[in-house]
């Protein structure tokens, strides 16, 4: 069974996507506490949590990937350790639990952000969903890795709809590209469900990549925005 | 009718307005211009000055430097919130 879809020749760009993806959420979790510090207005930080926690979960994969990819001294040192406890192959607890975390982490972060306009949040309902999350990230491994991404996708939709409705309202240029943007990481989560071909996955990371790009933009317009406001 | 202001976003107003006016305002044309009571402007001047966000020169009204990094990091943040619908 293959452990990853990625093709020998896209390695480095694979990791190099997942670092620039969790360069731009951070940078939007570090920009949402900020807003947080300033106004109070607890959704930036509910908005800051969801971010960290799907940059989070690129780390996770990152981490994953890289000691998958390349043969790295801390690989063989683990699977020295794990050998004399008798315990199973190393590398297949590497795959499992960092994609566990990878796929755990995007899908509660993506719920969180989801929940942010929901006035009336019931305890039990968000109770069931963080099951229903864990249960997703727990199967979705291998024939099963689609799980995951239909999960993603659904959560995705329902995003992209809401701040569709929000760019309805207030017609800003930066909501249009919060949309396009989160619109396109949509596309790329459907495009790998069908990623055990390494030509789809590839196209699904580049897919990925592109939207991040867009949020990096749309980061520096925001920053850039105060800064536009000159005196007369 | 307009809802009421929030106590930032006076601030912000008050900032905005000084620096449309070169960085120094009289403090009469500013309560007019941020539609403030006398003793509204009072409380904001004596806030912000404490806060470092504005010096009193003379007879008039200054921003400081640090008050133009509080307006700026408050025009990115109001930004943020509207491009997210916070």
């Amino acid at each position: 069974m293959k452990i990853v879809f990625t093709p020998d020749w896209f390695l480095l760009g694979d990791v190099l996507i997942d670092l620039i993806s969790f360069a731009t959420l951070l940078l939007f979790f570090i920009f949402s506490v900020k807003s947080y510090k300033m106004s109070k207005n607890k959704k930036s930080l509910y908005l800051g949590i969801g971010f960290l926690l799907i940059a989070l979960a690129e780390l996770a994969v990152i981490f994953t990937k890289f000691i998958l990819y390349y043969d790295t001294g801390v690989t063989q040192t683990i699977g020295q350790m794990i050998v004399t406890h008798n315990v199973v192959q190393s590398v297949d607890i590497f795959y499992y639990l960092g994609f566990f975390f990878h796929k755990f982490f995007t899908l509660i972060g993506l719920y969180i952000i989801y929940m942010i306009p929901v006035e009336k949040k019931s305890k039990g309902e968000m109770i069931i969903a963080f099951y229903l999350i864990l249960l997703s990230s727990i199967l979705s491994s291998g024939i099963y890795y689609y799980i995951f991404y239909i999960t993603a996708l659904i959560f995705l939709v329902f995003i992209v709809y809401r701040y569709y409705r929000l760019y309805e309202t207030n017609r800003s240029t930066n909501s249009c590209m919060l949309v396009l943007a989160l619109a396109i990481l949509g596309a790329g989560f459907a495009v790998m469900i069908m990623s055990k071909m390494s030509y789809v996955y590839v196209f699904g990371q580049i897919l990925q990549l592109v939207s991040y790009i867009i949020l990096l933009v749309l980061i520096i317009r925001i920053t850039k925005h105060g800064k536009e406001k000159k005196p007369q | 009718m307009e809802r009421k202001r929030s106590h930032n976003e006076i601030i912000s107003d008050i900032l905005s307005i000084i620096q449309e006016k070169r960085g120094k305002i009289k403090p009469t044309h500013l309560m007019y211009k941020a539609n403030l009571s006398h003793a509204q402007m009072k409380l904001y001047l004596e806030e912000m000055m404490k806060m470092g966000l504005l010096a009193k020169v003379e007879a008039m009204i200054e921003i400081t430097k640090k008050g133009r990094e509080f307006f700026l990091k408050y025009q990115q943040m109001k930004e943020f919130e509207k491009t997210f619908g916070l």
